[in-house]
């Protein structure tokens, strides 16, 4: 009884030292500076929205409405090329007589191993070569090639029935027609988890961004805000009002899908 | 045409666009970045690029700044990776004892820091670490404990960088461990509670061996990410004191970007490859052994 109760509270301490940080953000972007530097409690006492009103009107120095914008165009960009050319990948390496298939699905596979570090410097030279560096184009089109996608909607795609496709090809549909009217619907699921792991990944990109882009104006959130709080380093109210815009998105995407999310990454997982 | 001709046709028509992006932006860069590694590439030089054969490694085989990152790098994965497994793993069988709602609760709780960025992260962290007037700091004062010189040291950087990165990263891991446990078929547990295994002697006898699988997972996404740890020196110590904190990333991207020696930046990469590659093989190789 007792061993039972101690697990209650070190799981309720783990979940709450995890998520006291991210409440602190929220709550401390509300507080003016008098009370950040002197620590009196989680709530503010005296709720200020100074923080946003300053990052708003100083458009000048901080061009975060310009930073949302690039970031919402390149992540939304980046999921919709994934969910289409990894979703015509599989459907191909799952249901179409593709001599050599085996071969390059394995050949995709074992590059979800290769760690993304190797390809930076490349990466960089080739995007140079057709001159997309700070450009959306760098941050969206090498998005596509990840294979961790194709994985997904491959064990996805394999375990539907092939009878529905059977009597499609019957009545005379394509490949292409299966796939639209078949494949697709029936696998809203996975696509819906591969969406949102696409969005996610681009929104929280550092180091990527940071290379390929270089003009203030076209940084996206993550370089934006860390570029902003290396000159207002001091000013934690400031810079974690600039938190608290670059989080909101992400957190409202986290509250709507988390089922999916933790689906997701514990398929990945199991998957071995 | 036959229908088969037509099936294939349509097959690799509708690979391609992806195949294409494949080629392009990863089986090439890696053989490219192998080539780059031979090369004197540098983008301010006033020569154009050269082959110079292994001069690249022979120079990180010298370079008394290559050695220290990659140690700073190895201490980082040797006390960080055991410490999130075995964290990890307590978090998951603990949560495996909660009903339901608590449990999806918790695990929703311990997520949530993964889904930051590591800007946010890096930002919230220099806070809580500051000196002066940092958040824990300011605690500990309240409960009169003197400060800790969190970022001020080379081993408490060094600390304050792990302590950052399990807070921000445990959460896949509880959430893939957790999705094994379930795996564990009750069937097992019962046959050991009739031999009399009970608490952690059911816990090595049945549960690990059966986890294994699992567990190898784990370990190598695990590792294979803290060897590329980046962010957070880069943000909250900018690799100090003393380089302390100066990891292979942080050194690559040095070379690279700021210096412009893509040739070195790149050799140094594959190193880094080759020994992320030995350290996955040997994980294989151990769990297959036992």
């Amino acid at each position: 009884m007792a061993r039972k109760f101690s697990v209650e509270i070190l799981m309720l301490l783990a979940a709450v030292l995890c998520i006291l940080p991210v409440a602190l953000i929220f709550l401390t972007a509300f507080k003016p500076d008098v009370e950040i530097i002197h620590f009196h409690g989680l709530l503010p006492k005296l709720w200020t929205t100074e923080n946003f009103h300053q990052i708003f009107t100083q458009s000048e120095d901080i061009p975060i409405f310009r930073w949302l914008g690039n970031s919402l165009l390149i992540s939304t960009s980046v999921t919709l090329l994934v969910l289409v050319v990894d979703s015509l990948a599989a459907y191909a390496l799952a249901r179409l007589e593709l001599p050599g298939r085996k071969w390059i699905f394995s050949l995709i596979l074992a590059t979800m191993m290769v760690p993304g570090q190797i390809l930076l410097v490349p990466v960089y030279l080739i995007l140079s070569k057709l001159h997309w560096l700070d450009t959306p184009l760098a941050l969206i089109v090498p998005a596509g090639a990840g294979a961790f996608g194709v994985f997904l909607l491959h064990q996805f795609f394999k375990g539907i029935p092939r009878e529905l496709e059977e009597a499609a090809e019957l009545d005379g549909c394509s490949p292409l027609g299966i796939y639209w009217h078949i494949m697709l619907p029936l696998s809203r699921p996975a696509l819906a988890t591969l969406a949102i792991f696409a969005f996610v990944a681009s929104w929280n990109d550092f180091l990527n961004p940071m290379v390929f882009l270089d003009s203030i104006d076209r940084y996206t959130l993550p370089v934006g805000v860390a570029l902003f709080q290396s000159s207002y380093a001091a000013e934690y109210g400031l810079t974690l009002a600039a938190c608290v815009i670059c989080t909101l998105p992400i957190i409202l995407v986290f509250l709507a899908f988390h089922k999916h999310i933790i689906k997701g990454i514990a398929a990945g997982g199991l998957k071995e | 045409m036959s229908r088969q001709s037509s099936r294939t046709l349509a097959g690799y028509l509708l690979l391609s666009p992806y195949l294409l992006l494949f080629l392009l932006f990863l089986i090439f860069p890696l053989v490219f970045g192998l080539w780059l590694s031979f090369m004197k590439y540098e983008l301010i030089s006033p020569h154009p690029p050269r082959w110079i054969g292994v001069a690249n490694y022979t120079e990180a085989f010298h370079d008394k700044y290559f050695w220290k990152a990659l140690w700073v790098t190895t201490i980082f994965v040797v006390i960080s990776v055991p410490i999130t497994i075995v964290l990890s793993l307590a978090i998951a069988s603990g949560l495996e004892r909660l009903g339901a709602r608590r449990q999806n609760l918790y695990r929703l709780a311990i997520f949530l820091p993964s889904m930051l960025t590591i800007t946010v992260v890096g930002i919230l962290w220099r806070w809580f670490y500051e000196a002066e007037f940092g958040l824990i700091n300011s605690l500990l004062a309240e409960i009169h404990i003197g400060k800790i010189p969190w970022l001020l040291t080379p081993n408490w950087a060094m600390a304050s960088i792990i302590i950052m990165t399990i807070w921000w990263t445990i959460g896949a891991p509880v959430i893939i461990l957790q999705a094994g446990l379930k795996q564990i078929p009750e069937a097992f547990y019962e046959a050991a509670s009739l031999d009399g295994a009970v608490g952690f002697r059911r816990f090595f006898s049945i549960t690990l061996p059966l986890l294994r699988p699992v567990l190898l997972f784990v370990s190598v996404t695990t590792i294979i990410g803290a060897f590329q740890i980046f962010g957070q020196p880069f943000l909250v110590t900018s690799g100090g004191p003393e380089r302390s904190t100066l990891v292979m990333m942080q050194y690559i991207y040095g070379v690279a970007f700021n210096d412009y020696r893509l040739g070195y930046g790149a050799a140094m990469s594959w190193l880094l490859f080759l020994v992320i590659g030995l350290v996955t093989i040997f994980q294989f190789l151990i769990f297959k052994e036992n």
